[in-house]
């Protein structure tokens, strides 16, 4: 089957196929967001490789869990992940809770070295100039110690990294809020190895894009989906700018969430709101949030070409990651096998949520 | 004689009409948060052609907006309004995705980019990054301070563009909640975002528009005017995409009033002025981030009318 569903002015046609994609990088943009994907959805069929036989073996799709402290990030490498991300004190979005300090972080390196996996540094915050000189110090650092990859936030410390430390490896993260396959090539221009898209993507959009970029594609397949979306929010600035907590150093920024500042997220969509309709309370209700744990599609990711399986939860206790990590390496394993998944989305523990970022 | 630019927000072409642009200098043509929000320009593309048409009839600047958060399947669409925008002259296109910038930067290299207040302006690294893909002006992120953006600005050699009245965006969704209540109210989408909706808990309130969420309260920036020029900002926004043409034109006539009394080195604001800002103001007055407090707080002699003050009981 074949589906055209835009084309440029240039005539650049991109062609969908039960099988892959082909497209090239000029103007070329496809229909492929909740809107056009119901009609083309059975083209990707679940599983369809296990008529086809197992993937092909030297293509390896890293499994990606958080590791907020120590002990979460050895039980998610005992639980099968192959690379855990970690925030060092002071550098990461959400604030101390989950952040491990220097000595911890070379331990997980090492650790993770021992093992043969590898750890991403969650470097989300957005520095001022200031604090962005001390942290390309820094990051020079503890990127000698075998770092793999650096997570971030925004386009100057991404600018910065490329330019300072060209070796190292850098994700662009969730809160950038790419969401489309330009968004990916954007920051593939400007020097990403990886870019994390959001786990409410569809297979398709994830194949669309996928196509169109060279770089690795990490899908959050496990997280809180908020009313608002990352990196695109400050609900809770609005109403609590909290006063810096002025540690020198590393600094922490005031207030604001998506700068990393301290616990200022305090969930305020989650909290009651009344709704007034002309002035008039209709309702009262909190703003929709919903838990995404798509291990039941992730035969339908993987075939869209996804290089990473991200599982969202710095906060979550090393049991938890544990569990998690396992379940979906279980499910990774099968599908490399050329087994049939059989995971229920239904059977998911309802106490698999995100506590917190 | 200081040149100023005074611009405002309309979605769609039935707006554009009711509104009476005589105070404004540019207008951005688009609504950025929704697809099917009411004949939004940037899904009709020959509205969009007209309003570009009509807005440069009337000697003013016409900008295209673009969406906050697009997926892929907005990007046909995007595409074909650039290509509208590019044919028709427009002066400008305002960007809050990274993904649409690049389309404009390769595509059209010659439409002027703005950087929208959603593309995360926080520093001048970023920004310096945006200018290289074509940004000739930005507008922060809503949550820095003026200090702030005067060293980005100076930097990095980028002019900022400054919200000075309306409800500023504090986030955009991927859905939209209020399809909840479509049959509940007995209305289908895209009438159902277009009353005035809004989210209230104790003396807090935010503007929902769906798949977005605004300041309750109305920034205004009427007496810290003065200060505002002093500091180099020529570029000034009266947001007002989900306003009623009266709103976008009374707050227009005050803001252009006293920017010409500001040229002259008059820095008053007459009563009168003050009356009508809080004839225009549902739950009151805020400065936004830009003194580095909590968005919703309001510096200034205004004090009162920045309180929450809700519908009907003024």
């Amino acid at each position: 089957m074949t589906a055209v569903t835009g084309a440029s002015d240039a005539g650049h046609r991109t062609l969908i196929r039960a099988g892959g994609i082909i497209c090239s990088r000029p103007a070329v943009y496809v229909c492929c967001g909740p809107g056009a994907i119901s009609g083309l959805a059975t083209t990707l069929t679940a599983y369809s490789h296990v008529a086809a036989g197992p993937p092909s073996a030297e293509r390896r799709t890293t499994l990606l869990a958080p590791g907020g402290s120590v002990e979460a990030a050895a039980s998610a490498f005992e639980a099968g992940a192959d690379a855990v991300y970690i925030g060092l004190k002071g550098w990461s979005r959400g604030g101390a809770r989950n952040e491990l300090d220097r000595g911890q972080l070379q331990e997980c390196i090492e650790r993770a070295q021992g093992l043969g996996k590898k750890v991403q540094l969650a470097l989300n915050i957005i520095p001022g100039t200031p604090e962005r000189k001390r942290l390309l110090h820094e990051l020079g650092e503890v990127a000698a110690w075998g770092l793999h990859a650096v997570i971030v936030n925004d386009l100057g410390v991404l600018r910065d990294i490329r330019r300072n430390l060209p070796e190292l490896a850098i994700t662009v993260s969730i809160g950038c809020g790419a969401l489309n396959a330009d968004d990916v090539l954007f920051y593939q221009d400007l020097g990403a190895s990886a870019v994390v898209l959001p786990g409410y993507l569809e297979p398709l959009e994830v194949a669309a894009i996928k196509g169109r970029s060279s770089v690795a594609i990490e899908l959050m397949l496990h997280m809180v989906e908020e009313f608002a979306q990352l990196g695109k929010c400050w609900m809770p600035s609005y109403y609590h700018f909290a006063a810096a907590e002025r540690i020198q150093p590393p600094p922490r920024l005031d207030g604001s969430v998506k700068r990393g500042g301290v616990g200022t997220c305090f969930r305020i969509c989650q909290q009651p709101w009344k709704l007034l309709r002309d002035g008039v309370e209709v309702d009262n209700r909190v703003l929709p949030s919903r838990q995404i744990s798509r291990l039941a599609e992730l035969g339908e990711f993987l075939e869209a070409g996804i290089d990473v399986i991200k599982i969202q939860g710095r906060s979550l206790s090393p049991e938890m990651v544990g569990t998690l990590t396992g379940r979906y390496r279980s499910a990774l394993d099968a599908w490399n096998r050329g087994s049939r998944l059989d995971w229920d989305a239904a059977s998911l523990p309802p106490m698999w949520t995100v506590q917190g970022r | 004689m200081q040149t100023f630019e005074l611009n405002t927000t309309i979605s769609n072409l039935r707006s554009l009409r009711e509104t009476d642009l005589s105070q404004y200098d540019a207008v951005y043509l688009g609504n950025i948060y929704c697809r099917t929000f009411q004949e939004n320009f940037l899904e009709r593309l020959d509205d969009l052609s007209e309003g570009i048409a009509q807005v440069k009839d009337r000697g003013l600047r016409a900008y295209v907006t673009t969406y906050a958060a697009p997926r892929n399947d907005a990007l046909p669409k995007v595409q074909k309004a650039l290509e509208t925008a590019a044919n028709v002259g427009a002066d400008a296109i305002e960007v809050h995705n990274m993904g649409v910038l690049l389309m404009v930067h390769e595509q059209f290299p010659g439409l002027p980019v703005h950087i929208g207040g959603f593309a995360n302006v926080y520093t001048d690294a970023g920004a310096a990054v945006l200018k290289e893909h074509g940004a000739a002006r930005f507008t922060p992120n809503y949550e820095i301070s003026l200090d702030e953006i005067k060293a980005i600005a100076h930097s990095v050699s980028l002019p900022a563009e400054i919200l000075v009245h309306g409800k500023m965006p504090l986030g955009v969704s991927d859905s939209c909640f209020l399809l909840e209540y479509e049959s509940q109210w007995d209305e289908k989408c895209p009438a159902v975002c277009q009353k005035d909706l809004f989210l209230r808990q104790r003396d807090w309130a935010m503007r929902s528009v769906g798949r977005g969420v605004l300041s309750g309260k109305d920034v205004c920036m009427l007496e810290h005017l003065p200060a505002l020029v002093a500091d180099g900002y020529r570029m000034f926004r009266i947001e007002a995409a989900y306003e009623t043409p009266a709103y976008r034109f009374n707050l227009a006539r005050i803001y252009r009033s006293a920017l010409e009394r500001v040229a002259q080195g008059d820095n008053t604001v007459d009563e009168l002025a003050w009356h009508t800002v809080r004839q225009h103001t549902a739950v009151g007055l805020c400065n936004g981030f830009y003194f580095g407090r909590t968005g919703g707080e309001y510096v200034g002699s205004q004090g009162a009318a920045a309180e929450v003050c809700w519908l009907g009981t003024r």
